[in-house]
């Protein structure tokens, strides 16, 4: 039932509902489809200029035209980076989150440190760590030459640049997906390990059979925020190296082909599709391999 | 159960290493910020020896941080005003089934966080909205503030959430007494949400006070610059001059570290509310 009177009143509630569905559809909603109808046409983007319906020919453009080798490159860097990302940053937060959860002294303090670059954002993490990487007088590469007696062009390098880059971006997230976990583990029962503490499990037993199977749902966001963060993410990126040295990934590509190459809209909708059936495909794989893993208590 | 010493020394071992790599970085940067650009070339990592305050008031001026500064304020504040009382717009009556169809609007709103990169489309638009009506859309404060306001995501499905803790009763006892609908929204159901408000504000806030790609892509002209967007200017003029750049990092990251060590905690429960509840 309405409490708030009859008539035209009963209209306010659906009146106030429209302004955040016309914000959705009109920023977000909208252009999500038109990105799907642009990548089957011609459009451009000088105004005024129709657009025809020309089929498949940008997806087809996207894999084998002129420059469709840098695409094809990009798409498997892309594939690259989130595997990498997710496997070492999700690693690596488990594995503090365990450590923190153990009743560290100082534990609210580590949480905020690590959890400390994603409210700096990325204009300052990239700018700090290009001045620790900076290739002529850089702490790193000093410290690299006290070490090993090596130099690196690190964010200028052919080779390395964008292992650089995946190593910032995970410096970046690593503490939100501690923060996730952590959240997992304070969930699980104390008892359970003081039941499997009687049985005389191992320390090793009762981490992969209590812990690892009662964080299952945070395992499941943590994947999925990391692969779709990892699929969509170029801001590191064009704020490190702006795409050079072989650091360009689909998103930045989307970005580059849209806002500074060609006028053309159709390629860059086209490889944003692809970008999305690739997040869904990993997603959908994701999930149903989590979901098998929670288990009920 | 009891630790063993060992690996409660392994335990620290780990996290103090990780807690250098995190910190140190940053130290780096405050301590080069005070050094004049010789002294820089000449010994990167030592310790300042002849503080050069005056690296400070350079940066300020000649980075233009001020207006920045003033911009993302601006587009922060609003953006994350409109985006809360929208969100309250959308929840309400979703939650409460005030509305018909709210199961198809709530998944419908859902949806935003599976939909194909939408940037071509929205660049496209913000393009027409500036060539129809001029003030609103490509290069101007409002048409980016619009962008930014969404009444949609995190915040929407933690109001939803929220308010469905809030009891029902208390609406219809409102209605009872003559309250009306928008009233009550403002008067009686945002006071109670404080804490999720809380956490939704900070939230929305980091967000749009970090975006860098944003403003890279709709705002071109200096006078709409953001700080983020600053910085990166910053960084093109002075090249490797990191005595200067370290002053702009400072500049832009203090008020976010000051503000951080006291509202630290609404943030990391806020960040995590807002992410498992996604």
């Amino acid at each position: 039932m309405y409490p708030f009177g009859k008539g035209i009143s009963r209209f306010v509630p659906f009146l106030l509902l429209l302004i955040p569905l016309a914000l959705y559809v009109m920023f977000y909603f909208g252009p999500s489809v038109m990105t799907v109808i642009y990548s089957f046409t011609n459009i451009t983007n000088v105004p005024g200029n129709g657009m025809k319906f020309i089929g498949l020919d940008n997806y087809h453009d996207v894999f084998f035209s002129g420059n469709s080798g840098e695409r094809v490159d990009s798409i498997i860097r892309t594939l690259y980076f989130m595997f990498i990302v997710t496997v070492v940053q999700n690693g690596v937060a488990l594995l503090v989150a365990v450590i923190i959860n153990q009743k560290l002294k100082g534990d609210y303090f580590f949480r905020s440190v690590f959890f400390l670059p994603v409210v700096l954002g990325v204009a300052v993490v990239a700018l700090v760590w290009s001045m620790m990487f900076d290739p002529l007088s850089g702490p790193v590469n000093q410290l690299y030459n006290a070490l090993f007696g090596y130099k690196d062009m690190f964010f200028g390098s052919f080779t390395h640049a964008f292992r650089y880059i995946i190593f910032v971006q995970i410096w970046m997230y690593m503490g939100y997906s501690m923060l996730i976990f952590l959240a997992g583990l304070q969930s699980v029962p104390k008892e359970l390990y003081e039941a499997g503490y009687i049985d005389g499990t191992t320390k090793w037993q009762s981490f992969r059979h209590i812990t690892f199977s009662l964080i299952a749902p945070s395992f499941t966001v943590n994947m999925l925020l990391s692969i779709i963060g990892a699929m969509s993410t170029f801001d590191i990126i064009l704020a490190t190296t702006d795409g050079r040295f072989n650091t360009r990934t689909m998103a930045y590509d989307v970005y580059k082909e849209t806002f500074r190459g060609s006028l053309e809209m159709g390629l860059p909708s086209a490889l944003s599709v692809v970008q999305f059936l690739i997040i869904l495909v990993f997603v959908i794989v994701a999930v149903k391999q989590m979901r098998k893993r929670e288990v009920e208590y | 159960m009891k630790q063993s010493k060992s690996a409660k020394v392994l335990s620290y071992a780990v996290v103090t290493l990780l807690l250098v790599l995190y910190i140190v970085p940053l130290l780096l940067v405050f301590n080069v910020s005070f050094k004049s650009f010789t002294e820089y070339l000449l010994n990167p990592i030592g310790l300042v020896s002849d503080i050069q305050w005056n690296n400070y008031k350079d940066a300020w001026t000649q980075g233009n941080f001020s207006n920045y500064f003033l911009n993302s304020l601006l587009y922060t504040g609003v953006a994350t005003v409109l985006t809360l009382i929208v969100s309250l717009f959308g929840a309400f009556p979703v939650a409460r089934n005030y509305v018909r169809w709210s199961g198809l609007i709530y998944l419908f709103f859902l949806l935003s966080q599976f939909l194909p990169n939408p940037m071509v489309a929205q660049f496209k638009l913000m393009l027409a909205m500036k060539q129809e009506f001029g003030f609103v859309g490509y290069d101007t404060k409002l048409g980016y503030i619009l962008l930014k306001t969404s009444g949609t995501g995190i915040v929407f499905m933690m109001f939803t959430g929220y308010i469905k803790s809030i009891s029902r009763e208390l609406d219809e006892a409102a209605g009872m007494d003559g309250c009306g609908y928008s009233r009550y929204l403002f008067q009686i159901v945002l006071p109670l949400m404080k804490p999720v408000i809380a956490t939704g504000v900070i939230l929305t806030a980091i967000g749009i006070w970090n975006d860098f790609v944003g403003p890279v892509m709709y705002l071109p002209s200096p006078a709409n610059y953001p700080i983020t967007f600053g910085l990166k200017e910053f960084r093109g003029q002075y090249g490797n001059n990191w005595p200067m750049l370290a002053c702009g990092i400072m500049i832009v990251s203090t008020p976010l570290i000051v503000l951080y060590t006291f509202i630290q905690k609404y943030i990391v429960d806020g960040a995590l509310a807002g992410a498992v509840k996604a």
